[in-house]
C-alpha cells in the first residue's frame, strides 16, 4: 500500500465527480416523474392503466440494470428506424444511454415506494374528506399525497444511495464518471487496493452525505409530528 | 439465436452456480455481521459496523473490481517471491466475483439478521430456559427458527439482489451470459436479440427467486393459519 498513489490518484478521480452528479440527478428526476406517472396508473382503479404499470415495474424490477444498460446501448441500434428517428440523439450518445436506463430503473424501484406510502393512508381520513364534499383528485392532492410523500420519505433516501452506486455502472459503456477514470488509473498503475478503496471511500462519503441531508428533510417535513420542547 | 441456446443454457447455469455459492457466503457473512454487533465485544461491533459502512455504500462494481485485481497483485507478489519468472497470477473471476457480491449483500443481510434476531420474543427465551435447554439448544431450537420467519422478507430481496449483481462478474471476465450475448452479437450482428434473451432468463430467474421466497414464507407461517 503506497499513500502516494492514492493521493496522486484521487484529485483525478474527483475530476469525475461531476459525470456522476449530472447521472445521479438526471436520473433521480426523471426517474421520479416517471414513477408518479406510473403510480397514477397502478392506482387508478382501471386494469388497462394498471396492469401495463404492472408489468412495467416487474420487468425493470427483475432484471439487472448492467442488462439494461447493455440492451439499450448495444442492442437498439439493431432498428435501422430507430436510428433515423429523433431518439437518436439521446441513444447514440453513452450519456444518453446511461441516463436512460438509470432513469428507467429509478422509475420501477420508486413507483412501489410511493404506492407502499400511499397504500399506508388511513382510509379514515379519506372517508372524512370524502364526507366534507372533497372529489377524490382533491381528496388524492390534499390527503394522500402529503401523507403518502412522509411515509415513503425514508425508502427514497435509500433509493438515491441505490442510484448513486448505480452510477458507476455508467463506467462499462465508456463513461468517465469516478469508476471510469479509477479503472484507467488502475491500468496505468496496476495499484488496485489504493486507487479502489479510496475510491470506495469517496461514495460512501457522499452516501452518508445523502442520508444525512435525508434526514434534515425528513425532520422537516415531519415537523408537526415531533413534539415541541418546553 | 439458432446455433446460440447451448452456449445460453452453459452461461445461464454458470449464473445458477454463482448464485448458489454466493448464497452460501451471504448467509455466512449476513450472520457472522449479526452475531459482531450483537456481541458484547466492542472491538468486535466495530469490525461490523465498518463492514456493513463500507459495503452498503460502495458500488458492487467496485467491490468486484478491487476483489478481482487486489487478489490478482497479491498472489501475483507471493508468486514471485517463490519463482521471479511468475508474470501474473489471480483467482478464477468466479469465486473473486461470487465473494464480491456475497460481501455486499452480506452487509445488509447483517443488518436484517440483526434486527430480526432482536424480534425473538424474550418470553421464548425464558421458557426454553425455564424447560432447561441449554444455550445451544435455545440458539438452535428457538431463537433460529423464531428469528428465521421476521427474516425472510427482506432476506428474499437480498437474494434477488444477489441474482441481479451476477451479471457485474462479466466486467471481470467470467464467461456468462453477457459475454456469450456479446460475441453471439458479433457473428450474428443482432445485438437487440442476443441481449434481450439475457434479459428474459435473468426475468425467469428472478421470478423463480420470488416465487420461492413466497413458498418459504407460505411454510414458515403455517402455524398461523387455521387448522383444515
Amino acid at each position: 500500500m503506497k499513500v502516494e498513489i492514492a493521493l496522486d490518484a484521487l484529485p483525478r478521480m474527483l475530476a469525475g465527480i461531476g459525470l456522476t452528479f449530472q447521472l445521479l440527478l438526471l436520473a433521480l428526476g426523471i426517474g421520479t416523474a416517471l414513477a408518479v406517472l406510473l403510480l397514477l396508473m397502478r392506482i387508478s382503479g382501471r386494469w388497462w392503466l394498471s396492469l401495463p404499470a404492472q408489468a412495467y415495474c416487474y420487468v425493470f424490477r427483475g432484471t439487472p440494470i448492467l442488462v439494461q444498460i447493455f440492451i439499450i446501448y448495444y442492442g437498439l441500434p439493431q432498428f435501422e428506424w430507430l436510428r433515423e428517428s429523433v431518439l437518436w440523439v439521446v441513444l447514440r450518445d453513452p450519456f444518453g444511454c446511461a441516463v436512460l436506463a438509470l432513469a428507467l430503473n429509478v422509475g420501477a424501484y420508486v413507483t412501489e415506494i410511493l404506492r407502499g406510502g400511499v397504500l399506508s393512508v388511513e382510509r379514515g381520513l379519506l372517508e372524512a374528506g370524502a364526507a366534507l364534499g372533497m372529489s377524490s383528485t382533491h381528496r388524492f392532492v390534499y390527503i394522500t399525497a402529503p401523507l403518502a410523500v412522509r411515509i415513503a420519505l425514508p425508502a427514497y433516501g435509500n433509493e438515491i444511495i441505490s442510484l448513486l452506486k448505480s452510477t458507476a455502472l455508467a463506467s462499462t459503456i465508456t463513461l468517465a464518471d469516478m469508476t471510469g477514470i479509477a479503472r484507467t488509473v488502475v491500468a496505468e498503475t496496476f495499484a488496485p487496493y489504493e486507487v479502489f478503496i479510496s475510491l470506495a471511500l469517496v461514495y460512501v462519503s457522499l452516501a452518508w452525505l445523502i442520508q444525512r441531508s435525508m434526514h434534515r428533510v425528513e425532520a422537516r417535513i415531519g415537523r408537526y409530528a415531533t413534539r415541541r420542547a418546553g | 439465436m439458432t446455433g446460440w441456446w447451448d452456449d445460453y443454457l452453459w452461461a445461464a447455469l454458470t449464473v445458477a452456480k454463482v448464485f448458489v455459492c454466493s448464497l452460501v457466503f451471504m448467509v455466512v457473512f449476513g450472520l457472522s455481521g449479526a452475531a459482531a454487533k450483537l456481541s458484547s465485544s466492542k472491538p468486535a461491533q466495530a469490525v461490523a459496523n465498518a463492514y456493513t459502512v463500507f459495503f452498503r455504500g460502495t458500488p458492487e462494481i467496485l467491490v468486484v473490481l478491487l476483489l478481482y485485481f487486489g487478489s490478482a497483485v497479491t498472489l501475483t507478489a507471493v508468486g514471485r517471491l517463490f519463482d521471479p519468472s511468475i508474470r501474473f497470477l489471480d483467482i478464477p473471476p468466479f469465486w473473486a466475483g461470487t465473494i464480491a457480491i456475497a460481501l455486499v449483500v452480506g452487509a445488509y443481510a447483517t443488518e436484517t439478521f440483526r434486527g430480526a434476531f432482536l424480534g425473538v420474543s424474550p418470553g421464548s427465551i425464558e421458557a426454553a430456559r425455564a424447560l432447561g435447554m441449554s444455550g445451544l439448544q435455545t440458539f438452535v431450537y428457538i431463537r433460529i427458527p423464531e428469528m428465521w420467519r421476521l427474516a425472510l422478507p427482506p432476506f428474499g430481496n437480498h437474494m434477488l439482489s444477489l441474482v441481479k449483481d451476477t451479471a457485474l462478474i462479466s466486467i471481470i471476465g467470467l464467461e456468462e451470459m453477457l459475454f456469450v450475448a456479446k460475441q453471439a452479437t458479433s457473428t450474428t450482428g443482432k445485438p437487440f436479440t442476443m441481449y434481450i434473451v439475457v434479459g428474459l432468463i435473468y426475468l425467469a430467474f428472478s421470478t423463480l427467486v420470488t416465487g420461492l421466497t413466497m413458498a418459504l414464507e407460505h411454510h414458515a407461517n403455517r402455524h398461523l393459519r387455521a387448522p383444515t
